[in-house]
């Protein structure tokens, strides 16, 4: 494979285009977003709850101190105030600071203050605590606000919670996306498998039984290809079949017509009737060996692909006495396969070689023999095909008839393209630049 | 007309069909008796001997022409020409194998199966004639005059065919022979495309041959023919 083609099947099958990235990453942002949200709401309230509550704690613990202090001296306030500060900055230092606040005894005198100037009386807020001559004293603080280093700890700490997330969710969506995405993957390969080569392997109970929009498709499917089945079987039935009938009729045909010309032994019309009983027979015979293309074969045996080819080239010989045809073949190549439907093939593909060719024209034919495949080549020196007719030429009852007009039915090459699959071959064609047809036939060594 | 002596039995299950061959050929000159089933078609030729070739068409229900092949070749060497599908290679073969002379692809042009039985006909009264030969080689000894063949004093069976290809093959020993000569001298009719007549005859002979242990003696030449190797020849291909 090339590489422009390597990266092409990557491209298919990792693209940003497939389901299964669309899925995964729908999911996956739309799970972490709400979690972030989710956890951002939880996480502010919570915290700021929590230091809130500490926040009043420590500082009625603080003035319960100051209150209790004060009650015992009884200084003036002023004094006493430096006092108090001193004696809680030394011993009540857990936090390393003085808490901003303003106590009030209960006839309205300041017993402490501390910073509490610069903030407004809205941003401001009231707790009364009792000293231990159970007088009731005012403490005036700011409004507790979570500070910002407090919440970016906070951040940091989610951060961490926040790969967990990351990866969690990453796992999740991938597992759902690959839960769509394997039986959606198997059925693309199922029904191509059915196109390409009309095998119809039963699917995975499995599949079948999931019991949701996908094992429904899966049944679907199922249902789809098998009755596509039956109906091309029938279909190839029929056509057997009424092949098969016409033969009979068809031989008694013959034999009417050759009793009409013993009595009238030069009659146009017996001779007319004859050449077409025999283009029927053609006819019926290639319908036949196509049909039995299809259905399946016996056991592959060992082909020596050079018998063969040599084997189609006598057959030939008789047919095209004025064709000649060379051979030449590198050593015994022998490959696991039909033998009948290859040397159908190579009958059908020489043959048409020779067809296209006016009398003397070299027909050549090769063998030759790669690591994993052989190659049988079929050269012509006819008037070749052009580039537009070149896919047709495939099709079944199709004829390359825009240059010549010769007897024949199309169906040819469509046998050798069965054969060749039936082989996991691959049949080449291709004008080369002086002129005719150059056909490959490339079979696998291995039958698999 | 010279055909009237000869006598032919034709067996096929299309009854219309025998009526109108029966009818040509009868203007050809033959004499045709018509069967339109296996085993009656078995009974009548092992009673007698009278006809000079049998007509057999393959595809019959019940019993099967193959099957009337084998049960009359076990007994009688009266010559069989097989009626078989077209491209029904197996049928052919293993027609072949079992001793029938010829086949011709049904459907076919009368003309060409009278043609066909006359070559039969021909080619076993060539036998009776006093055209005596004797040929020898591998320890192999041909009597023309009595139409068999002896190894080692023992007889070797060979249909009419085979021994018509064998003797070929001996006369011309060190030659080879293209299948199109062999055909048209052997089943005095001209090689047709996909006909495999003269390998499975030459096949046959060989394994004849291999059980008398001879052995390599007839060799292949690929694209042309066969050819009957003269003992200098074995003797080099072994070395």
């Amino acid at each position: 494979m090339t590489l422009t083609g390597f990266w092409d099947t990557a491209k298919h099958a990792f693209g940003v285009k497939r389901l299964f990235w669309r899925i995964f990453i729908a999911f996956w942002l739309a799970s972490l977003l709400v979690m972030i949200a989710t956890g951002f709401v939880l996480v502010n309230k919570f915290s700021s709850d929590e230091y809130n509550k500490r926040f009043y704690n420590d500082v009625i613990i603080q003035a319960e101190r100051i209150v209790w202090r004060y009650e015992q001296n009884l200084a003036t306030p002023i004094r006493q105030q430096r006092k108090l500060k001193n004696w809680i900055s030394n011993k009540n230092n857990r936090d390393g600071h003085l808490i901003p606040m303003l106590i009030k005894d209960e006839s309205g005198n300041t017993i402490y203050h501390y910073r509490l100037n610069k903030i407004k009386s809205e941003e401001r807020t009231e707790q009364r605590v009792s000293g231990p001559s159970s007088r009731i004293y005012l403490v005036q603080m700011s409004k507790p606000q979570a500070p910002r280093i407090y919440k970016q700890v906070l951040y940091r700490f989610q951060s961490l919670q926040f790969g967990f997330i990351f990866i969690a969710s990453a796992l999740v969506s991938a597992l759902l996306s690959w839960s769509i995405i394997l039986p959606l993957n198997y059925l693309g390969t199922f029904s191509r498998r059915y196109a390409n080569h009309q095998e119809v392997v039963p699917l995975p109970r499995k599949l079948l039984a999931r019991g949701d929009e996908l094992g429904d498709l899966a049944l679907d499917i199922d249902f789809m290809v098998n009755k596509t089945h039956a109906a091309a079987s029938a279909q190839q039935q029929l056509l057997h079949d009424v092949s098969h009938e016409l033969r009979a009729p068809l031989a008694r045909l013959q034999v009417s017509a050759a009793l009409i010309e013993q009595k009238s032994p030069d009659s146009q019309h017996v001779k007319q009737i004859h050449s077409d009983c025999l283009r029927i027979d053609q006819l019926i015979q290639q319908i036949l060996d196509y049909s039995k293309l299809e259905q399946s074969s016996p056991s592959a045996e060992n082909c020596d692909i050079n018998a063969l080819c040599q084997q189609a080239i006598d057959n030939m010989a008789v047919n095209y006495p004025s064709i000649p045809v060379s051979f030449t073949s590198v050593d015994k190549v022998e490959i696991p396969g039909y033998p009948e439907a290859l040397l159908q093939a190579f009958d059908n593909i020489i043959g048409n070689a020779c067809k296209y060719s006016a009398n003397g024209e070299l027909v050549e034919v090769s063998t030759s023999s790669r690591e994993h495949s052989v190659v049988v080549m079929v050269r012509d020196h006819g008037p070749g095909v052009d580039e537009e007719e070149m896919s047709k030429l495939l099709q079944p009852f199709y004829r390359a008839g825009n240059k010549m007009h010769t007897s024949g039915f199309g169906l040819g090459l469509s046998i050798a393209v069965k054969a060749i699959d039936k082989h996991k071959g691959e049949l080449r064609i291709s004008s080369p630049d002086d002129g005719g047809l150059c056909v490959e036939i490339i079979l696998p060594r291995e039958l698999i | 007309m010279e055909n009237d002596k000869y006598k032919i039995l034709l067996v096929d299950d299309d009854v219309t069909l025998c009526a109108l061959l029966s009818e040509f050929l009868q203007e050809d000159g033959f004499t045709v008796e018509t069967l339109n089933s296996g085993d009656v078609a078995v009974a009548r030729l092992l009673e007698s001997n009278e006809f000079d070739t049998v007509v057999l068409d393959i595809m019959m229900p019940g019993m099967s022409g193959l099957d009337v092949l084998r049960t009359v070749r076990a007994k009688q060497q009266v010559p069989i020409l097989m009626l078989t599908g077209r491209g029904d290679d197996i049928d052919r073969i293993v027609g072949l194998e079992m001793g029938a002379d010829d086949y011709l692809a049904k459907p076919c042009n009368p003309r060409e199966l009278s043609a066909r039985i006359r070559a039969i006909i021909r080619r076993t009264q060539q036998g009776n004639s006093n055209h005596i030969v004797h040929a020898q080689l591998h320890g192999i000894v041909l009597d023309s005059g009595a139409r068999s063949a002896l190894v080692n004093n023992v007889a070797l069976p060979l249909t009419g065919a085979e021994f018509n290809a064998l003797s070929l093959l001996m006369e011309r020993a060190g030659q080879t022979i293209s299948k199109q000569d062999m055909t048209q001298e052997v089943l005095n009719r001209p090689l047709e495309a996909y006909d495999r007549a003269m390998d499975v005859h030459v096949s046959r002979i060989r394994q004849k041959l291999a059980a008398a242990d001879i052995h390599d003696v007839i060799k292949s030449v690929r694209g042309v023919g066969y050819q009957m190797l003269t003992e200098p020849q074995l003797q080099k291909e072994k070395g």
